[in-house]
Order: C-alpha cells, then structure tokens, then sequence
C-alpha cells in the first residue's frame, strides 16, 4: 500500500494555536504523526534572565494564555521557594480558590472547543464560553483583570479579595456544578459524540507513564498521579478530594476525567472559601531590590490544567541566572504520534482536542 | 478607493438612502423580499454612478474575517465570537475557513519570524481590497517581547495595517469598536 503524506497546519483552523502536523495516511489509517513546533517560540527562559524578579510574572503567565493564573503562580512559588519566604496563611486559602477557578474556566473552553473540533460547531462552544465568561467575571473582580492578572506577589496577593467575593463565588459554583452535569448528559447522549470519543485514541498506561505525558492525559490512562495529592502545596492536603482516574486511556477517559476535574474544583473551591481565615493575604509590595535569594536552586512542581508543570529556577540576587520550564503540554504533544497511529485521519482532531494542548505553552 | 467616493455628493445620499429604505421596508413588512430587494440593488450597481456607492454598501456591511489567530488573543477573538458579545448578530464575524472568501484579517497574537511568510501568504490569497486589523500589544508592536530574538515587532513591518487595538489583551468589545472603525473607512468616511 502506498503511504501519502499530507501537511496540516501551521494556519490549523481551529483552536489550538498554530501547530504543523506532517502526517502519513495509508488510505484513511494514520500511519505516523510528526508535530512540528516552534511557530510561536518567543524565548521566554532567555527574557527572564534579563529581566528582575518581579517582572517576570507577566512573561509566564503568557505561557499559557488559557490558564494563565497556574503560571503566574508556579513562577512566584519558585521565587518564593528561592528566597525562603512562607505563603501566609489566608494567601495559601485565597491562591487555592483562585487556582481552582482558573482550572474551571480552562477545562471549560476545552470542551468547547473538543467539541469544535469534531465537527459539533458552536454549540457546545457557545454555552461554555457562556459559563467560563460568568468564571472570568468572578477572576476580575478579585485581580482586576479579565484574562492576564498577575495578581500573586511574594508570600501572597497584590490586593485582598473583594468583601462580597465569597457569596459570589460560592453562587457561581452552584451554577457551574449544574451547568457541568448538564454538558455531561448533552454531550455524552449525542451518539456522534460517543462514537468518536469511545475507542478511539487509546494510551495504555505503560506506554503513558513511559512517554511522561501529564495532567487528565496521565489520568485518563489509569494512572493515579496528581502533583496537587501526591506532593500538596497550599491547602490541597487539608481538603478531601481524589484524582480523577480513568482507566481506558481513550479519547472519552481524556474528556470525562476533565468534567470530572471541574467538579472537583467546585468542591474545593466551596470548601476552602468555608475554611478561609479572617486576617490579611497581602504579600510584599513589588520593589526594585527583591530580598536576596538563600537557596541558589529551586525546583517547584504544580498541578497546572494540562498537567504537571516543573519551574526550574537558579537564582541570582535581583535577576534568575536560568529559568527552566518543564511544559505538561510538549509532552502531551509529543504523544500524539504514538496516540494517533492506526485511527483515522478525521479523528487527529478529536484526539488533539482532547489532548488539549495550548501551543504558546509548547513552544515557549 | 476611498477617495473616488464624494460622500457631500447627493447620488451617494440618495442611494444610501434607497438602499436603506429597502431593508427597512422588507424588515418591517416582517416578509423579506429578497428577490425585489437584490433586483434594485443590481440595477443601482449596474448604472455607473452608482456602482462604486452600492459595492461600498454590500462591502461594508459584510465583513468577512479569516478564522485564523496565533496567542493569547485569539482566545479573546473566540470569546468575540461567543455568545456574551456575539460578534455575528451585527454581521461581522461569518469566520471562514479558507482565506479566499475573507475580507478581513485579525492578527491576534504575537508574530514570530518563522510565521511571517506563512502570514504573507494568506495575506495574499485573501480577495481584495483586503483588510488588517493589528489586535493586542504584540501585533502592535511586538508588546512583552520587544527584546526576543525572535519576535517581528509589529505586523505592520510586514502588512499594511487599517486598524489598530491596543490592550494585552484587549477586551472583546474592542474589536468590535475597531470593526465599527474598519466599516466607516470601507465605507469612506475615515481617511487611511
């Protein structure tokens, strides 16, 4: 059988960013996926080490651009770890709320756009952009900001939270808890939809634990490994809640352990605003001499949307000497050759939606 | 093109005014007639003094942008076309596919070197006259990454721009405010 080769990209129209696929089709059957990135390099590590402390926040959150608070806030644990500076202790409440947050909304737009990318235009879409907008609304008024906030200051917040936010949040969680179990009845009694998410695309678990992909990828292929349980920050630990785990690793699991996820982020969003201690989660303001750092390297790892991100940091006084950034969503594209082999060619979009991978990130 | 139109002249007022009258009339009439209402317009075009006017009006009234973003503002370009701002009940955002049947391009992220020429590219295939819109800080001027080695500082070295819309990211409601912009100078009343 002859192989074609057929290029996608790098203007892909859909939503994950500019990505090249070079692929081989034998027929209709996927032989072999060869992402190409790079379209989106900026040098982000280069930046940083010309740039001080404190005005670093903006380039990572930049990363990405679909979770941005996740990044901010793994930059700022890393600086924090570097210079020995302790969270206090209505910040560790207050950053626990607003990461969850941030998952909500990022887990949002990516069913909307799984569900793009199958072929089920708009509506989906349109009800999720909906709700992530009600989420957002919720970020702005505590940062300020409605997509980039850099709100996360040494050992804890620029500003304290708006009196009213806990009364709103909570609100907004009920709503979002209903919505959730709404898409889920939708979307999963939509037979188009389960016919080209069930059986298709399956990463068994040696094989993920080997390729090192991360986040509900890792999940959904049954294994049970989540930074946030198995090695807790903030107040993670104090809340009972379980890694979502699924155990086919096909395009489904990747999608259901995500709604999953959401839940779960309500119900820890409700329970830390409950628990959250009165008192001040003001950090130090931003200043032109940052403290000098006491550990020269740094290592802190966060449970981001997509995964398990790695802040690499050797610290200088006043400037980062190397900032390195382990990427849960490289990796996760970098599956996608070995996922993607022996499916069709028109389920490389279902199986990159839920891949979910955001190229800025990617590319850095 | 722009300055072939006399916008103080009174064929352009009367057949903006005839045009307007046939939507508001088949509007109102709650029964579109569409047949009688293209008839017309075809024959406007067809007479000589008015064509340029008519064109201008079916111009401005479809902007047709590319379905095409690179960073973070094309998160904020989905969220125009979503359902709080819903770009498409003023008839803007028919996204398309491919750049042939587009009007307008939104450059919405940051533009690397290696993305210019696949810029170019679409750039070209889009049917004239074709439009820029240079969304956010980074298609601006390079924002944030001013400094990278590897960042074209504005799209505007590479394109002629007709739009500019600042922010980092700029909110949805801008680019509504920088396509209501783009429809008075299609339609000739803002200079380039």
């Amino acid at each position: 059988m002859s192989v074609t080769r057929i290029n996608v990209g790098p203007i892909h129209p859909s939503t994950h960013g500019v990505i090249r696929l070079v692929v081989d089709v034998d027929g209709d059957t996927i032989v072999n996926v060869e992402p190409h990135a790079g379209f989106l390099h900026r040098g982000v590590e280069k930046l940083a080490e010309t740039r001080m402390y404190m005005q670093i926040p903006p380039y990572t959150e930049k990363l990405d651009y679909v979770a941005p608070m996740s990044y901010d806030e793994a930059y700022v644990a890393a600086v924090e770890a570097a210079m020995g500076i302790e969270v206090n202790e209505k910040a560790k409440y207050v950053r626990t709320v607003l990461l969850e947050l941030q998952r909500i909304a990022s887990h949002l737009l990516g069913l909307g756009t799984l569900c793009n990318d199958i072929g089920q235009m708009f509506t989906v879409f349109m009800w999720t952009f909906k709700d992530r907008d009600i989420v957002l609304d919720l970020l702005q008024e505590a940062t300020g900001s409605r997509m980039f906030y850099v709100n996360m200051r040494l050992g804890g917040m620029h500003a304290e939270l708006p009196p009213d936010f806990a009364e709103h949040a909570y609100n907004t969680m009920n709503y979002i808890e209903k919505r959730v179990s709404q898409y889920e009845t939708y979307v999963e009694k939509n037979t188009a939809f389960m016919e080209r998410m069930r059986g298709i695309g399956v990463l068994s678990s040696e094989d993920a634990k080997a390729l090192g992909v991360a986040g509900p990828v890792l999940r959904a292929s049954g294994v049970n490994y989540d930074a946030r349980k198995h090695s807790p920050y903030y107040m993670y630990d104090k809340f009972h809640f379980n890694p979502k785990v699924m155990l086919t690793g096909d395009n489904f699991a990747r999608y259901k352990v995500r709604m999953l996820e959401m839940k779960e982020s309500v119900r820890i969003v409700k329970a830390a605003l409950k628990a959250m201690p009165e008192g001040s989660c003001l950090g130090m303001p931003v200043k032109l001499r940052s403290p000098n750092p006491v550990n020269r390297t740094v290592s802190v790892s966060r449970e981001l949307p997509r995964g398990e991100c790695m802040m690499y940091l050797v610290a200088d006084p006043q400037k980062p000497y190397r900032l390195s950034i382990r990427s849960p969503n490289m990796v996760n594209l970098a599956a996608i050759g070995h996922i993607a082999k022996g499916a069709r060619f028109a389920d490389l979009f279902g199986i990159l939606g839920t891949l979910d991978i955001i190229m800025g990130c990617v590319d850095r | 093109m722009a300055d072939e139109i006399d916008h103080g002249s009174e064929e352009f007022a009367d057949a903006r005014q005839e045009m307007d009258q046939l939507v508001y009339d088949s509007l109102k009439s709650k029964e579109m007639k569409p047949n009688a209402m293209f008839a017309r317009l075809s024959d406007l075009a067809k007479s000589a003094k008015m064509s340029r006017t008519a064109v201008t009006w079916a111009r401005k009234n479809s902007l047709w942008p590319l379905q095409f973003g690179l960073a973070c503002c094309a998160i904020e370009l989905m969220d125009f076309g979503s359902s709080r701002i819903d770009a498409e009940r003023k008839g803007y955002l028919l996204f398309r596919g491919t750049p042939r049947q587009c009007d307008v391009m939104v450059v919405a992220g940051w533009v690397t070197k290696s993305m210019v020429p696949e810029i170019k590219r679409l750039y070209e295939q889009m049917t004239e006259p074709r439009y820029v819109i240079a969304f956010g800080e980074c298609a601006t001027c390079g924002g944030p990454w001013w400094q990278s080695y590897n960042i074209v500082k504005g799209i505007d070295e590479v394109l002629h721009v007709d739009v500019y819309v600042a922010g980092c990211p700029p909110k949805p409601e801008n680019l509504f405010a920088a396509l209501m912009k783009l429809q008075k100078k299609v339609g000739g009343s803002i200079e380039d």
